[in-house]
């Protein structure tokens, strides 16, 4: 995809954020992504944009599909994670065995819960599914889309990953740290209908979460600019000592700066070549880093009114924590950066 | 020079260490954050077990740490029920602190501070709301934002505009007691806080709510003076706070190494270690600094430049400490209580003075000392 073409794909997608979920970011952190709104993110072609067409998805290159991702992230990073999961997890680990699940997947459907807690850094939590009799049973503590028809889950039992297409079932909701709209939460499973997806199912976990490397770059740079929009917006109106906060040398320079670095690493981000490992994680590394600087900053400079919800920023706060620890790896991946400086395995004692 | 506190206070110390482990759990921080209910049950039991006594101002401040340091929203709820209190014990009248305070030293009555206003909180002197002399009472009319135990006090203390004196604005503010059963007066409790979920948020709507004249505090004028003499007491028990949420943060990172390292059977990354040095480096000199503000401040001798540096800093190395926590813990410390403490922990660096404020006092107090000098 051209840069043009990128800058009217952004341009429709802000258009649709605008007109469908920056009024509804709030409902969506409390209730969940909806099945109009799922219907709508499919009928744009974002919801499946990396999908094949022959599965009802729109095919597009992996820049279009970041600036989606992006540009959803700055009005609601769940939207933005949903996307990504449908598209970078379920679809990457469904692929071409379930057609009918993948084209469920990129109309909007049906959707996938999936478990990364066996996988994840400092997890002490695994899921426990057991064979029984035909089926299969089992609890897994936490979960993404917990309220999805299809689950995809780990069997340490005989170490593969599964595709439960029955008998999943959302115990109690909880809202947690971030991501609230795509609704957390434990599952039950009691199925009778399932497939493996792979036989080695550790590894195939780990290697989706460290495939997202510019998908959660993209969420990182979103979010942060989420943040900062309102921010700047704020500042220029608020007034503390009959002055506008901007006039402020640590607000309005603070703020500055952040937006300086938040161009520099989207100029990086739109023209990143998706094979070359070391920018892969530079960016990934460094948007998280800064998404997490820069939410907090957004936040600050709201003073009282950053801390409540209705402000809309404090989300924002929440998911650049979130996104650092749900869907990335990020010692490890401090690690592959260190051996691609290196050139060899560095950093780890 | 000794570090080390007398006996008395150590045993206050154990004492609400062991009123956290019987009274504070989990489970039950987590429900009173998801529902946001503020927990009257255990700010009772706090009463009666001799645990809330601001007369005894060290015992209180190290019972604050200890709290927060079990759960922030929890802690605070349950030490916070007298906020504003001392505006009253060192300017009210006898008559006023005998009908007011009384009540609320022995947990029966909750009171609270309302300063902050829709249109501003660092900006003191920028007050709105106002009260005007009518018929032998005052008539208060605006609108305060962000207070805390909103709907469940029993009465506020307020800094509210009597007077406009031509470009001195800090002049013409009043401190007022408010009992908030007043006609006109009504509460919005405020929901969907990022964190300390537990405490009573709200916003205060004044609409003619009529005041006694008696329940005018000190002089009138002079309330930016007792709120910011106020302030310089009350940073001070937030530094408190601040600190016991870094502490709360390091024992959960520290018991998560330690089965780390004991499960896993592996040496920790230096990086980790680092940070988990850095996290204990920043609360001791934390405790330091306010523990020596503290010292100065209950002594009688204020020093509002320590006090400052004190509330700065330990909000800082909270909010420090419960991200770098998160960090540490990964999944297990967003299944669990760091995630409650590391959005609690953001409010530390707004309330009470923002950290830019702090900073401002700071630096103006330096430089005006160098000028003194030099
Ligand atoms: C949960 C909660 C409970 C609270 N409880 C109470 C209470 O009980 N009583 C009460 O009176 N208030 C209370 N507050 C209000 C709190 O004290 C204020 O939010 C705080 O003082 C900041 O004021 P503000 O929100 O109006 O922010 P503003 O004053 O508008 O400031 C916004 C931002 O600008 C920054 N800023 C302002 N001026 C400058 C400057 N000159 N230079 C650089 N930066 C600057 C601030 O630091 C802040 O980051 C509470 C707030 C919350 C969220």
């Amino acid at each position: 995809m051209s840069m043009e073409e990128q800058d009217l794909l952004r341009s429709a997608v802000k258009e649709f954020a605008q007109k469908s979920i920056q009024d509804r970011a709030l409902k969506i952190e409390h209730e969940g992504i909806d099945s109009a709104l799922l219907q709508s993110l499919a009928a744009q072609g974002f919801l499946g944009a990396r999908i094949p067409e022959k599965y009802g998805g729109s095919g597009i290159d992996l820049h279009g599909y970041l600036t989606i991702i992006n540009e959803l992230a700055t009005f609601s990073p769940s939207v933005s994670a949903l996307v990504m999961l449908v598209n970078s997890v379920h679809a990457a680990l469904i692929g071409d065995s379930e057609p009918e699940v993948m084209k469920k997947l990129a109309t909007g459907e049906a959707t996938v819960a999936v478990s990364f807690s066996d996988v994840l850094e400092g997890s002490w939590t695994a899921t426990s599914l057991q064979k029984s009799g035909n089926g299969m049973k089992g609890a897994i503590q936490a979960s993404t889309l917990h309220n999805s028809q299809y689950a995809i889950a780990f069997n340490r039992e005989d170490g593969h990953l599964y595709l439960f297409r029955n008998g999943v079932k959302a115990l109690e909701e909880d809202s947690g740290l971030s991501f609230r709209g795509l609704s957390n939460g434990p599952l039950e499973i009691d199925s009778t209908d399932f497939t493996v997806l792979s036989d080695r199912g550790l590894e195939s976990l780990k290697n989706v979460v460290d495939s997202l490397d510019l998908e959660v770059a993209a969420i990182a740079l979103g979010t942060a600019k989420g943040a900062l929009d309102k921010a700047i917006d704020y500042v220029k109106v608020r007034k503390t000592f009959e002055r506008p906060l901007k006039d402020y040398g640590p607000v309005g320079n603070g703020l500055s700066k952040l937006m300086a670095e938040y161009l520099a690493l989207s100029s990086l981000l739109d023209t990143v070549d998706e094979k070359d490992e070391r920018a892969r994680l530079t960016l990934k590394v460094l948007s998280v880093d800064f998404a997490k600087r820069a939410t907090k900053a957004a936040l600050q400079y709201h003073g009282g009114y950053g801390y409540i919800e209705d402000t809309g920023v404090e989300k924002f706060y929440r998911d650049a924590m979130g996104l650092s620890i749900l869907f990335q790896r990020p010692h490890h991946d401090t690690m592959r950066l260190s051996k691609e400086i290196f050139g060899e395995k560095s950093g780890y004692l | 020079m000794d570090f080390d506190f007398p006996e008395d206070i150590n045993n206050a110390r154990k004492k609400a260490q062991e009123f956290a482990r019987k009274e504070i759990n989990s489970r039950m921080a987590k429900e009173y954050d998801r529902k946001e209910k503020f927990p009257e049950e255990l700010r009772k039991k706090a009463f009666e077990q001799g645990l809330v006594d601001y007369t005894n101002p060290w015992s209180m401040l190290v019972t604050i740490e200890e709290l927060c340091r079990a759960d922030p929203g929890l802690g605070i709820s349950a030490t916070v029920s007298l906020f504003g209190a001392e505006v009253i014990m060192l300017f009210g009248s006898d008559a006023q602190k005998q009908k007011y305070l009384t009540q609320v030293q022995t947990g029966e009555k909750i009171m609270g501070l309302a300063v902050t206003e829709p249109g501003g909180g660092s900006d003191v002197a920028g007050i709105k709301t106002r009260a005007v002399e009518k018929d032998g009472k005052y008539i208060l009319n605006g609108a305060k934002m962000f207070i805390t135990n909103g709907t469940i006090a029993d009465f506020f203390v307020m800094l509210i505009r009597t007077e406009e004196v031509e470009g001195k604005r800090h002049h013409g503010l009043s401190a007022f007691i408010v009992d908030s059963d007043l006609p006109g007066f009504s509460k919005n409790k405020l929901s969907g806080k990022l964190g300390v979920r537990a405490t009573n948020t709200a916003e205060l709507i004044l609409d003619n709510v009529p005041v006694p004249k008696e329940n005018l505090i000190g002089e009138p004028g002079k309330g930016f003076y007792y709120i910011m003499t106020f302030f310089n007491i009350s940073r001070a028990y937030v530094a408190a706070q601040a600190i016991g949420i870094a502490q709360g943060a390091l024992d959960r990172v520290l018991e998560h190494l330690n089965r780390l390292t004991k499960e896993g059977n592996t040496a920790l990354a230096e990086e980790v270690q680092f940070l988990a040095a850095d996290i204990a480096t920043r609360i001791e000199a934390s405790r330091l600094i306010t523990y020596k503000a503290a010292s100065y401040l209950f002594q009688f001798r204020p020093n509002p430049t320590l006090t400052s540096m004190a509330k700065a800093y330990a909000s800082e190395t909270a909010t420090f400490a419960a991200e770098k926590a998160l960090e540490i813990t990964g999944y297990s410390g967003i299944m669990g209580d760091l995630e409650r403490f590391f959005r609690d922990s953001k409010i530390m660096e707004i309330w009470e003075g923002t950290s830019e404020i702090e900073k401002l006092i700071i630096s103006r107090n330096i430089l005006k000392e160098y000028a003194e000098v030099a």
